[in-house]
């Protein structure tokens, strides 16, 4: 491991030893980056020049610890509320790989039979949602927040966006509401340094965002984010003290986003990032970190197998996406308004309207 | 239509409102109502007064001045199945809040390819008089009904304000209720019990067979005021509230002008690119031949809102203004 100074990175590059979880958890959470890994570098390389996949598509190389660990923390009831970078989160809610790839082909039988692609995708029976506007999508979760806590139900809102998304003022507005009514979310900011080619030393006078929410009065911590055991323990003990009651709680991840902004291109001709902090982050990468605490030994006896079961069911993720059929035309005024007003016809009265008195004259409001 | 005999009483605009939302709050647990001084005893122009006494303030929430983050959360808590109520006292306030709305809320249903929804109802009130001037006067009702995903009711009278809120509250889709604060202190007959007006219903409010007078939301006191004056000189208008702007009664109108011949529209919003012109579009689409005289539009001017009392009153139509144009139009000769 090496230091590089000129990464604004107030966690340091702290990891925890491996004891600190089962071995059998560490083995899983390596697992399931991999997974994500490759299912990343499997659609970069099917992007061109084959052109099926025709959605901008955010890739996650680098960033993969965040869903991993989400994978083994979430329930089926909590809901995660994605930013654009969206594949690793739509698998940290354990949601089905096939309809995943079909969506990115804009297939019938893609998540949202091909409505959303890449940077919109959901699956409501999972709880995932996601979306491209900065914040958008966690601004919206202090509501489900609420909606929890009103139902008195012991579950969590969680969302993960990127450092980018603090730019904008809705998010502390949603800071704001989640400490001041206490309410069951966990926000998780993975702070890559860039909005898109843009540093943080750009866009912000004070750039340690977990203190800026502090002020807030939320709880709030920061994480080496590649370090897959740290990011796993922090997530573990946020999603016990919210579920407990404890209120809202912000962790700072940080961590280094390894390929271009968007698509399969390589962005690095635009010269925002030093040759020689990629290398640091490719040196500092997640699977090559919780490896070495492994041991290669054990790589060595469990990648092969790992990597087999992984490209197994990539290989028919594919073969189900490109098999499926387009969606077929469509009514549109269906796709936009749900037809039906169960409650309404079950609670609501039908009434006929008498006759409106014309004689009467409009209301003067006063100076307020 | 299968109707109910039920009490009926004079009522407000105003108290119609505050009815509609005591009777969802009352028949549904998940329904809450949320905006800034929701809680208080003014109560929104007595639309929210007594809420907070009666149902807490868990379910009755003053919020912070963060119009955003308020519509957003409208939308989060509606996925996981409460039926918020957001309460914008000015309409202007709320366009902080237009990702939420055109970005998110709009789409929701649409990209979850239906399996999502989002139902909340957006009450937003627009000023009109007392010099209101242009950041509490705008209404904005044609740039919503542009918007698919969204449905808008802009409700004139108190019967229409009570059954369409409470449609919107218990229906499946993000509805706006655009108010207007001109209507609040207006009565009308009201019934005692929660019931519904339907979107895309549209209301004969005066039958005629002159003409058709098409009048939105706020203009429907001043069309029937005009239209019962007119009846006096002998001419016959057959006034139109079409109540919902998302989805329109295409065919009422169309019906209408299908007997009379002519069409005037009568829209507080500006004419360029207004919702009034979408209505004659529609007309001239489909009957477009029926038509003895060019449709008129009497709308706002293409201008902000001025706040000076003179300045106001030459902004905003009046009876005189549109008695004067339906009369030219009676006098003009066929197309």
């Amino acid at each position: 491991m090496q230091n590089f100074s000129s990464i604004n990175m107030k966690a340091g590059i702290n990891t925890i030893p491996l004891g600190s979880v089962p071995e059998d958890t560490a083995i899983a959470l390596y697992k399931a980056m991999l997974r994500v890994r490759m299912i990343e570098e499997a659609l970069i390389s099917e992007y061109h020049p084959a052109d099926e996949i025709r959605c901008p598509v955010h890739f996650c190389l680098g960033q993969e610890a965040v869903s991993a660990a989400l994978s083994f923390l979430v329930k089926d009831e909590d809901y995660i509320f994605s930013h654009h970078r969206s594949h690793g989160y739509y698998l940290g809610k354990n949601a089905p790989l096939r309809a995943l790839f079909s969506e990115l082909y804009g297939r019938e039988t893609g998540a949202n039979g091909g409505k959303a692609g890449s940077q919109d995708i959901s699956y409501s029976d999972k709880h995932f949602y996601s979306g491209a506007i900065l914040s958008g999508a966690t601004s919206i979760s202090v509501g489900t927040a609420f909606a929890l806590k009103y139902k008195k139900l012991p579950y969590a809102a969680i969302a993960g966006f990127g450092e980018g998304a603090t730019d904008e003022g809705v998010f502390w507005e949603t800071v704001n509401f989640a400490a001041l009514h206490s309410l069951p979310l966990l926000l998780i900011c993975e702070n890559n340094y860039y909005a898109t080619y843009s540093p943080m030393s750009k866009r912000m006078a004070v750039e340690n965002i977990a203190q800026k929410v502090g002020a807030f009065g939320g709880k709030n911590h920061s994480v080496f984010g590649n370090d897959i055991l740290s990011v796993y323990m922090s997530i573990s003990n946020a999603l016990e003290e919210i579920r407990s009651g404890g209120g809202p709680v912000f962790i700072e991840v940080f961590t280094y986003r390894n390929n271009s902004h968007v698509g399969p291109e390589d962005d690095s001709y635009i010269g925002y990032r030093s040759a020689e902090e990629m290398a640091f982050w490719k040196a500092n990468d997640p699977i090559v970190l919780i490896e070495e605490k492994l041991g290669a030994d054990m790589i060595a006896r469990l990648r092969p197998g790992f990597e087999h079961d992984i490209k197994t069911e990539i290989d028919d993720a594919f073969k189900f996406a490109k098999e499926s059929a387009f969606p077929a035309t469509s009514d549109w005024q269906m796709l936009n308004y749900h037809p039906e007003t169960p409650l309404a016809d079950s609670l609501l009265k039908e009434f006929a309207s008498g006759n409106f008195n014309q004689d009467q004259k409009d209301h003067i409001p006063g100076p307020y | 239509m299968q109707t109910q005999t039920a009490t009926t009483r004079e009522i407000t605009y105003a108290q119609a409102i505050q009815e509609a939302l005591d009777q969802a709050m009352g028949l549904c647990d998940d329904v809450i109502v949320m905006g800034q001084l929701v809680d208080y005893k003014s109560g929104i122009f007595g639309t929210t007064t007594g809420l907070v006494e009666k149902y807490g303030k868990n379910r009755v929430l003053d919020m912070p001045v963060a119009e955003a983050m308020m519509t957003s959360a409208a939308g989060g808590a509606a996925l996981a199945g409460l039926r918020p109520v957001v309460v914008h006292q000015r309409l202007d306030f709320m366009l902080y809040s237009m990702d939420a709305i055109v970005n998110w809320i709009s789409l929701w249903y649409f990209k979850s390819n239906g399996e999502s929804r989002m139902p909340l109802t957006i009450r937003a009130i627009t000023g009109k008089g007392w010099g209101q001037g242009p950041q509490h006067s705008k209404s904005f009702h044609a740039f919503f009904a542009h918007i698919p995903g969204l449905r808008v009711a802009m409700p004139s009278t108190a019967f229409d304000a009570k059954g369409l809120l409470l449609e919107s509250i218990l229906g499946e889709n993000p509805t706006f209720i655009i108010e207007g604060r001109s209507l609040f202190s207006m009565k009308d007959e009201v019934p005692e019990i929660p019931y519904r007006v339907r979107f895309g219903e549209g209301k004969i409010m005066k039958s005629g067979k002159d003409v058709t007078l098409v009048a939105i939301g706020t203009f429907v006191p001043l069309a029937m005021r005009a239209a019962f004056d007119l009846l006096k000189n002998g001419i016959d208008v057959e006034v139109i509230d079409p109540r919902t702007l998302s989805p329109f009664d295409n065919a009422l109108v169309c019906e209408s002008v299908a007997k009379t011949g002519r069409l005037v529209v009568v829209d507080p919003g500006w004419n360029f690119s207004g919702f009034s012109a979408e209505v004659v579009a529609g007309v001239v689409e489909q009957v477009g031949s029926v038509l003895k005289a060019n449709p008129i539009r009497v709308t706002l001017p293409d201008s902000h809102t001025p706040m000076s009392m003179s300045l106001e009153s030459q902004y905003y139509p009046d009876e005189q203004r549109l008695s004067d144009t339906i009369t030219k139009l009676m006098r003009q000769n066929g197309l």
